[in-house]
């Protein structure tokens, strides 16, 4: 009846039925792009709840809470916020940490779909477009991240924002202007936090949900890509409706994902920010890394050489190579792999049918090689902690990963592109214009009736 | 059934593991004293010093103190020194060469270092005497100040947590987790290795040993601190533990739907 | 057992955990563990019975759909076209090259409030604190003089009347006059032992915080830069390519030590005119 009443006023019935029977293929690893949305669910209801008691002030105010070690220390108005959350609000602490571990497991998620959309080739044409919003939402991710971790003004997400600031005033001509625009002044002011708390709620988020609309948009026009499945061709999709079956594993799997988070946020202790102590410029603690998905960053200003030159007077910083130009240069490949790729293979058609990862040995050869050097790079931001675990001397494990990170990526190429092409020579690639029997049923459906030789 | 089966005991076996895991996070994390070895009755004191000295230490420091090609000179080190090196056990050294020396089980009973440390203060003779061992008292009045200095002075190599940290060529800040308030307060004053010397007033060496302490007990509201170095071991936790469980969840409600329930009625 | 009494279990379990989640609230019986874990046990008792009910009891065999084609048929494109018509418009090509000149000029205006976002960087990124005959102090801002230090001794300092000051702490290192070998270009600016330089690293900004007394080096946490405080902070290992800047110290009339200049060089990470100290901005 209520159906009725909103059909009067929007006319969507024939619209709300081929929604509700619309085809979408099952595979496990179809998956992970909802797992990454989850995660973005949880991060909003839990932030929500977060912006409510965060004060995002960098006045200095004397510390007069439950935490013993800083009682009668200046600390910013945000910094006390934060403990006052940890500590002082009932639900705080575990909201705070499931908010964090929500933040890493949602770039993890990420990472892992894009991988599973590249090797697979679903960026090929007609997707070209939904890979370049992908590659945006993933950069915007990351800003969520770095923002967000920085909030709370402690020590070390602090030292992390002096790496920032210092990346950035090393930029050639414009550097110290943009720094300066950005933070408002010379490292540190008492503005980039407010500053920070903007971009983090409303700015970025903005763009965020927008983009994950747009993404999910062009997946429901295009239809989503499948393997090479009896039934499946270029023409076809083959899978289960919408409604119920997509839907009820969805959500299901929705509160399973939030059922992970809170688990972690209850029972693993990240972030403890009252231990790092309150941010202060002249005193840093170690060992001083970012999360996790920044940390390939903080390799590469580890592991490339002090080389600092000057070109036509302009003196270019060491941290311009590393922090600007090597990931400028790797994103830039990522983005415009869809338009790159049509180019060497020699291949321009449209595909909804997945390739195996072997299928395309170019592509699998430099993806593998590309995530080699990103997961060197990511060691790197941690070679102190990986020195101290293992008990190996800083010096050795550097230079150890300067070898690797140029080392590793060529073999893997060529051990990836070896593999891929035995794997081709092996395999009988499934015709996908096999003949499969189609029977009509009574509802108006399609279901397989068996194969033809 | 058999999805449904697989999917029941994944969840069981969850939430065994969430049983177990919350009864470890209640439990308190206590570490235990150093193993000393019991006493042997001397009848003189400053012979055993004498006597201790020449069988464990005079091999690479030389009988007179002064030093060998395999030890340095303890010739005016003072009595801080002695008893650090010993009380922790990094004295006698073992080890590789020239390696540095790490906290191990205590060869000696407290009246043996006594007797040592007298010994070796004794060797220098008259020349000016390194720092004595300093008594130190502990407050909680003084806990603020402490964690100020260690923030600023302490946290740089031991880390924020006391945890410990690789500070390059080859060394190692050690974890705090089992110095003494003495033996804090007798490493500021001393240096040892390639710590620097940090002589602050009396009343802050009290503050920071008395915040060292409070960090060898101190609480984790959030659950397990996975080792209390930071972003590194989260972000490993978040893949394994966060992205293994949901692949776990992923690939069971994925995979099930490739055989479909043949009885859908019961 | 069967689909349906799993499910029923799975939905009793989260029930439970609802219910004692309340129970903890109102209690105050909380911490994070116990939260945390009865949340997820209430999240995830309705997430799995959702997914088990959608597995065993929906009857659901794949089904097959057809793809549409992707580009629209080519008469539908032409109408679209058609409906466009941007030839109306871009006939007119003058009047077009003056929306565009208006159009391009009013976006530089509208992006003038940007740059009230931040002062001019001037002289700032090339002067610190530090002053010539300011006296060198502690963090607790009492002065310092050189016997204070023992050998092997380190300490933040910072100008008297600039504590704190984010751009002027320099690290205080006593050393025997003997082990110094101080490059020529910072011959004398020693005393008795005593170097001085500036905290912060010339690779990314990150306080130099480390000291290794034996090796007499400098390290940065942050990217590992090590810097040899006998030879003028001069790199060693790492990616710091520039020395850290260092301060000449002398003593006062009463023996206090003194910073007898600002440091010769911008501190801090290098930037696009590093080199150019003396020109005005």
């Amino acid at each position: 009846m209520i159906l009725r009443w909103v059909d009067e006023r929007l006319g969507m019935a024939s619209w709300a039925r081929s929604g509700l029977r619309k085809i979408f293929p099952d595979h496990w690893s179809f998956l992970l792009g909802e797992v990454a949305l989850f995660c973005l669910v949880v991060l909003v209801l839990t932030g929500v709840f977060l912006t409510l008691f965060y004060v995002p002030d960098a006045a200095l105010v004397e510390y007069d809470g439950p935490y013993a070690p800083l009682v009668g220390q200046e600390v910013s108005r945000a910094y006390a916020s934060v403990l006052e959350l940890s500590f002082e609000v009932k639900a705080g602490l575990v909201m705070r940490q499931v908010h964090h571990w929500a933040a890493l497991v949602f770039v993890a998620a990420i990472v892992l779909h894009v991988m599973r959309v590249f090797f697979t080739g679903a960026f090929r044409r007609p997707r070209e477009i939904n890979w370049l919003v992908g590659i945006g939402l993933l950069l915007l991710a990351l800003a969520m991240g770095i923002t967000g971790y920085s909030l709370p003004d402690d020590l070390l997400s602090g030292t992390g924002l002096r790496v920032i600031y210092s990346v950035v005033i090393g930029i050639p001509l414009v550097g110290p202007y943009l720094g300066f625009l950005l933070f408002g002044g010379e490292f540190p002011t008492e503005t980039i936090i407010s500053r920070l708390f903007v971009f983090h709620i409303m700015l970025l988020p903005a763009l965020l949900i927008g983009g994950v609309l747009v993404h999910l948009a062009i997946l429901w026009r295009q239809k989503h890509t499948q393997f090479r499945v009896p039934g499946a061709t270029e023409r076809t999709v083959v899978g289960r409706p919408f409604w119920p079956s997509q839907v009820f594993k969805s959500t299901g799997l929705m509160l399973l994902t939030a059922a992970v988070l809170a688990l972690m946020g209850g029972l693993l202790q990240i972030n403890p920010v009252w231990t790092y102590g309150p941010f202060d410029a002249t005193t840093v603690s170690a060992p001083a890394q970012p999360d996790w998905y920044v940390g390939w960053l903080d390799g590469a200003l580890r592991l490339f050489p002090p080389i600092e030159f000057t070109l036509l007077g302009i003196t270019i910083p060491s941290v311009f190579i590393p922090g600007v130009v090597i990931p400028g240069i790797a994103f830039a490949i990522m983005t415009l792999w869809p338009f790159i790729e049509p180019r060497l293979a020699g291949d321009r058609e449209e595909h909804h049918v997945l390739d195996r990862p072997y299928d395309n040995a170019l592509r699998a050869s430099v993806g593998v090689a590309g995530l080699l050097a990103f997961v060197v790079l990511t060691i790197a931001g941690g070679n102190d902690v990986v020195a101290l675990i293992f008990n190996v001397p800083v010096e050795a494990m550097t230079n150890i990963l300067r070898v690797a990170f140029v080392a590793v990526p060529i073999v893997g190429f060529w051990v990836t592109w070896r593999i891929c092409r035995e794997l081709q020579r092996r395999t009988d690639a499934p015709d996908p214009r096999r003949p499969v029997v189609l029977r009509r049923t009574a509802s108006g459906g399609f279901e397989e009736g068996g194969h033809e030789r | 059934m058999r999805t449904a089966r697989s999917l029941a005991a994944f969840l069981l076996a969850l939430t065994a593991l969430l049983a177990l895991a919350v009864g470890l996070a209640s439990a308190t994390h206590t570490s235990g004293p150093a193993a000393g070895h019991p006493a042997a009755q001397v009848s003189d004191p400053t012979a055993m010093g004498a006597e201790l000295y020449a069988q464990s230490c005079a091999s690479c420091h030389g009988t007179d103190g002064a030093g060998t090609e395999y030890g340095p000179s303890l010739l005016g080190v003072g009595a801080a020194s002695v008893d650090f090196q010993l009380s922790t056990g990094r004295m006698p050294f073992a080890g590789q060469p020239a390696s540095q020396a790490k906290r191990k089980p205590v060869a000696f009973s407290a009246d043996q270092i006594e007797s040592l440390v007298a010994h070796v203060v004794s060797l220098a003779g008259e020349a000016p005497a390194g720092p004595a061992i300093p008594t130190v008292t502990t407050s909680d009045a003084l806990l603020a100040r402490g964690h100020e200095i260690f923030a600023g002075s302490c946290a740089p190599c031991h880390g924020a947590t006391g945890n410990g940290g690789a500070v390059g060529g080859g060394a190692l800040a050690p974890p705090l987790d089992q110095a003494t308030t003495v033996q804090t307060v007798e490493a500021m004053l001393v240096g040892p290795g390639q710590m620097p010397v940090f002589a602050l007033g009396e009343e802050d060496q009290n503050a920071v040993a008395t915040y060292v302490d409070w960090l060898q007990d101190a609480p984790t509201p959030g659950g397990f601190s996975i080792g209390g170095i930071g972003p590194v071991p989260e972000g490993f936790v978040a893949w394994v533990v966060g992205m293994g469980l949901l692949l776990v969840v992923v690939v069971l409600a994925g995979r099930s739907w490739q055989r479909p329930d043949p009885d859908p009625d019961r | 057992m069967s689909a349906e009494r799993l499910i029923s279990a799975l939905l009793a379990a989260s029930m439970a955990a609802s219910l004692a989640l309340v129970g903890v609230y109102v209690l105050d019986l909380g911490g994070a563990p116990l939260e945390g874990s009865l949340l997820a046990v209430a999240l995830g008792g309705v997430g799995a019975a959702i997914v088990v009910w959608a597995v065993t009891l929906m009857h659901a065999p794949p089904e097959v759909e057809e793809r549409h084609e992707m580009p629209s048929p080519p008469d539908a494109r032409g109408a679209a076209a058609e409906a466009l018509d941007l030839e109306a418009v871009t006939r007119r090509r003058f009047l077009v090259r003056m929306l565009a000149g208006a159009g391009g000029l009013l976006a530089a205006a509208l992006a003038l409030p940007a740059f009230s976002l931040g002062p001019q960087p001037g002289r700032e990124l090339f002067e610190t604190g530090w002053r010539a005959g300011s006296r060198v102090v502690g963090g607790d801002g009492e002065p310092i003089r050189p016997d204070d230090l023992l050998e092997g001794a380190v300490r933040t300092v910072f100008p008297e009347g600039a504590v704190g000051r984010p751009d002027s702490p320099a690290m205080l290192i006593r050393l025997r006059p003997s082990d110094l070998h101080l490059p020529e270009d910072r011959q004398g600016r020693a005393y008795e032992g005593c170097v001085a330089y500036s905290k912060i690293c010339t690779h990314a900004g990150c306080p130099v915080g480390l000291y290794r007394a034996e090796d007499r080096a400098l390290i940065c946490p942050c990217h590992q830069s090590t810097f040899d405080v006998t030879r003028g902070a001069v790199p060693v290992f790492g990616p710091a390519a520039r020395r850290l800047p260092q301060l000449g110290l002398a003593i006062d009339a009463d023996g206090y030590l003194v910073a007898d200049a600002d440091f010769d060089e911008p501190v801090g990470p290098s930037f696009w005119n590093l080199t150019h100290q003396g020109e005005p901005e």
